[in-house]
């Protein structure tokens, strides 16, 4: 690197500000900062603190797109609804009676809401919440859906075990789960399937032959036979056994629960959760995870972890070289004896080992990241600047009137350097980035945090093939650190045009 | 005779280097011991499963069965060498290492079964040295162009945009390009395979000769090419038909030549080195323009311009000669730094080399694998930094009056 006339850390950074690749750089950086500042305020810490406690993003549905992305389709795609449990507003209507009849009570809750659907695709899952406290007996559940065009399907019945101290507090815990869309085999919404059979069948849209050949296991775990939301909410005629073809009837639905009770305090709350095939700004993952926090969440630690890093690694190297090519002699040889050293040991392998020993947190892995980068190469840039300022006049002065030789390093060679080390640090700061992309892609990062490159390793352990259809999961964190990495490396260039006369434009 | 002092004093302190970087890496790859102490207790649970199911030992009485798990604990412990103090072992280890006795692995296996490292390693040390020596002399090849190309336009909005473009995409590594290529090349447009050495099954054997003909078809135009650059007129005719050839000769692999091991081999290293050398490019092509525009201004160009010396001859003969010692500085050590860096690029693409070994050996604690292969690395690492002290010492009389 060529000395030029001396220039100041200001002067460079308001010269390297006039050119376009700066004033390019410092409008990304901007955007990125305001980002990092406003990201607690759009999404707060303990949103992303719950990251890997899946109840937070169960009402989420999973692995869909982003909701703009229906554009593409030309669909209005459904998103999420949520029927929440009585006591809420836009809950359950709760209807309790109890009566006495031979001597035995019995008391009936019957809990029922409608919802609007309006969209042009089918719900991506059903599922259906419920907990029940009663006496000595579990009571008899029947839950029901009742469409637009006035037919009511028997979902499931049941007799649930587990009991709730109290109905209005919905608990997740004691809170039972029916999934209409994959239920299991002991699971009781497993009827929801044989009694959309004998609903399908008793309307003669199939018959058993056909439905045979459609669910040859009878979930239809082993083909892609519609789902039951397809079935539920589908118009009523043979298309509908086909996803491809099946048309939404749209329009109000009802979904209720009647439960028969035989004690007088039994009782009962349900909640209902209608997933979309689209969701937020950036869609969600195999964990039903919100990107979006993810995605605005890594702005801000990447962004402070690249600058703290290369701060400080790029000023313990500068100070290194200074001092190595100040004093010289033994100084000097060690400084670059280790230098030598630390060329030849693999870092990044080293790193990974102690991503796995220790599992560090991001305060760790940025400790070890730059205890391995404490010289370098800028130590080497800074030791041959330092040993063509050593000459200059201006040196000879200062030692003339007879300056200490730590003086003259930091009040005079360290501030014709400082602005090379700027330069230096815009340009540190993707590789710690990357470095730390690299770990978590490897699943060695900061166990609780979401960081960009998190997200592209959990895609890509998702498998391969998740990459052509899940495109979002993989787009955006990727995107997100190029884009930041780009606005870095636009502004060391800046800096380098500035300080270099020769790359100067005319 | 200085030039031989200054090298032996090089080559003794690489020697320590090396040594004191083998030690440093048994300590880290063993964990301080920690690595012991893990395997121990893998071993005393697995030891208490298989005892819990052996109905015999079941019927001993408590004391012998004590008697009998500890004997046997004690044995396997000695068997795998993991009584001994790790302090002791820890200079066993380097030694063996330093003599290249890489010894044998604990949990990976070679394809044919064998445990012993140097095998695991052989087996995949071409597949990463082939894979990333060509990207990385592709990208150089096509960096150092596309840099003097910028220089001799230097301003234009050719060069703007290309240092630009250089700038950018150098600081991103390849494994995300690779994430991106995968994505567009391997699944959107399903050009090329997205990852793996070979398609599965893989296709029938073929002879050898056969992996070099795409390389041997690029060889001979990029010959024709320095044929028509740099002759006279008179051979530039030659140089034409060498082109030609080239280009025919790879028509001819792509689309003629029998879909065979090696070609299938070659189609799937094609993504990750496309990869690799786009992250690497750049960072040639910019270097090469800024220290070409440094050495354009010196005396020597002005005084061989003056001589009335044809622009692309003072290029390549004055020009790119001074800039020579700094790009195969880089050149060196980019090719070392590529051997060990690509462990999350071949992750990425699945590809069996040694960057993918290293992180099975380290998932699994192999401690012997991991130890091993840094002992390559950096015995690679070691050899490429003294051949540059040595070229520099003979090809740049600067340097070696400034080394003394």
């Amino acid at each position: 690197m060529a000395m030029s006339t001396p220039i100041g850390i200001r002067a460079a950074f308001l010269e390297a500000l006039k050119t376009k690749s700066g004033l390019a750089a410092a409008s990304m950086l901007g955007f990125l900062l305001l980002l990092a500042v406003l990201v607690p305020i759009i999404a707060p810490y303990d949103v992303v603190n719950s990251w890997n406690n899946p109840t937070v993003w169960a009402d989420n549905p999973k692995l869909v797109p982003p909701e703009w992305s229906e554009r593409f389709v030309g669909k209005h795609l459904p998103r999420t609804i949520i029927i929440p449990p009585d006591g809420e507003p836009g809950g359950f209507k709760r209807a309790r009676v109890s009566y006495t009849s031979e001597g035995q009570i019995y008391t009936i809750v019957v809990l029922q809401q409608t919802f609007d659907f309006q969209y042009d695709a089918f719900p991506s899952e059903i599922k259906l919440y419920f907990a029940t406290s009663f006496g000595n007996k579990s009571p008899l559940v029947h839950a029901y859906l009742e469409r637009p065009d006035g037919q009511q399907i028997l979902l499931f019945d049941d007799t649930p075990s587990l009991r709730v101290p109290d109905v209005n507090k919905f608990v997740p815990s004691d809170v039972i789960t029916y999934s209409l869309s994959f239920p299991t085999f002991k699971d009781p919404s497993y009827e929801v399937f044989a009694n959309i059979k004998s609903w399908l069948i008793s309307k003669n849209v199939t018959n058993d032959t056909e439905w045979q050949s459609l669910y040859p296991s009878p979930t239809g775990f082993y083909s892609n036979p519609p789902r039951a939301q397809v079935l539920l909410l589908a118009d009523l005629n043979h298309s509908m056994l086909d996803p491809t073809t099946a048309q939404v009837l749209k329009g109000t639905y009802t979904i209720r629960f009647v439960v028969n009770g035989f004690s007088s305090i039994d009782d009962a709350n349900a909640r209902a959760v209608i997933y979309g095939t689209v969701f937020g700004l950036v869609g969600t993952d195999d964990q039903r995870h919100d990107l979006t926090v993810a995605l605005l969440w890594g702005a801000p630690v990447a962004l402070a972890f690249g600058l703290v890093g290369a701060l400080a690694s790029v000023l313990i190297q500068t100070l290194l070289g200074a001092i190595s090519g100040w004093y010289g002699g033994v100084i000097d040889e060690f400084v670059q004896r280790t230098a030598d050293f630390y060329l030849i040991i693999p870092t990044l392998p080293i790193l990974i080992l102690i991503g796995i020993l220790y599992r560090p947190s991001l305060y760790g892995i940025l400790f070890v990241l730059v205890v391995f980068g404490i010289v370098g190469a800028t130590t080497k840039v800074t030791r041959s600047i330092v040993l063509q300022v050593k000459e200059e006049q201006f040196i000879e002065a200062a030692r003339s009137y007879g300056a200490s030789r730590g003086r003259i390093l930091f009040r005079y060679i360290l501030p014709r350097v400082m602005p090379y080390t700027f330069a230096l640090i815009a340009l540190t700061v993707p590789a710690f980035i990357f470095l730390e992309a690299s770990l978590s892609f490897l699943g060695l990062g900061d166990p609780n945090l979401p960081t960009w490159g998190r997200l592209l390793g959990n895609a890509y352990s998702a498998g391969p093939a998740i990459f052509y259809t899940f495109w979002w999961w993989v787009f955006f964190p990727a995107a997100g650190i190029i884009f930041t990495t780009v606005a870095f490396a636009l502004m060391g260039y800046a800096f380098d045009k500035v300080l270099n006369p020769r790359l100067r434009e005319q | 005779m200085g030039v031989v002092r200054h090298l032996a004093k090089r080559a003794i302190f690489l020697v320590i280097t090396f040594i004191i970087a083998i030690y440093a890496t048994v300590i880290i790859a063993n964990g301080g011991g920690k690595v012991d102490q893990i395997l121990k207790a893998q071993i005393y649970t697995d030891l208490k499963q298989q005892f819990a199911r052996n109905p015999a030992y079941q019927r001993l009485p408590p004391s012998v069965q004590a008697q009998k798990f500890n004997e046997s604990y004690n044995a396997t412990i000695e068997a795998q060498g993991l009584n001994e103090p790790f302090f002791q072992k820890s200079f066993r280890y380097t030694f063996n290492a330093l003599r290249l006795n890489l010894g044998r692995a604990t949990q990976l296996h070679a394809s044919d079964g064998s445990m012993i490292v140097s095998d695991i390693i052989n087996e995949r040390l071409a597949r990463s040295l082939v894979l990333f020596t060509v990207a990385n002399v592709i990208a150089a090849i096509v960096g150092i162009w596309l840099g003097l190309w910028m220089a001799r336009k230097a301003l234009s909005p050719f060069d703007r945009g290309m240092t630009v473009l250089s700038v950018t995409t150098f600081v991103v590594p390849p494994w995300v390009y690779g994430i991106v290529f995968i994505l567009v090349f391997g699944y959107e447009w399903k050009l090329l395979p997205a990852g793996g050495l070979t398609s599965l099954p893989p296709p029938a054997p073929a002879p050898l000769y056969q992996a070099f003909s795409p390389l041997i078809a690029i060889g001979l135009a990029a010959a024709g090419y320095v044929v028509i650059a740099r002759l006279r007129t008179q051979y530039r005719l030659i140089g034409y038909a060498l082109v030609l050839a080239g280009v025919a000769g790879i028509l001819v692999w792509a689309f003629v030549l029998p879909f065979d091991y090696f070609k299938d081999m070659e189609w799937h290293m094609i993504l990750p080195a496309a990869a690799v050398a786009f992250s690497v490019f750049g960072s040639w092509s910019y270097t090469t323009r800024n220290l070409v525009l440094q050495v354009m201004d010196e005396d020597f160009v002005f005084a061989a311009r003056a001589k009335g010396l044809k622009e692309r001859d003072v290029l390549s003969r004055y020009v790119l000669r001074a800039a020579s010692p700094p790009i195969v500085t880089s050149l060196a050590l980019t090719l070392a730094a590529a051997w060990t860096g690509a462990i999350i690029t071949e992750t990425v693409f699945n590809y069996p080399g040694l960057g993918l070994l290293f992180f099975e050996a380290i998932s699994v604690f192999d401690a012997p694998v991991v130890i091993g292969l840094t002992t390559i690395y950096a015995l690679l690492l070691v050899i490429t930094v003294f051949l540059l002290d040595v070229t520099y010492s003979l090809l740049d009389p600067r340097i070696r009056a400034l080394r003394r």
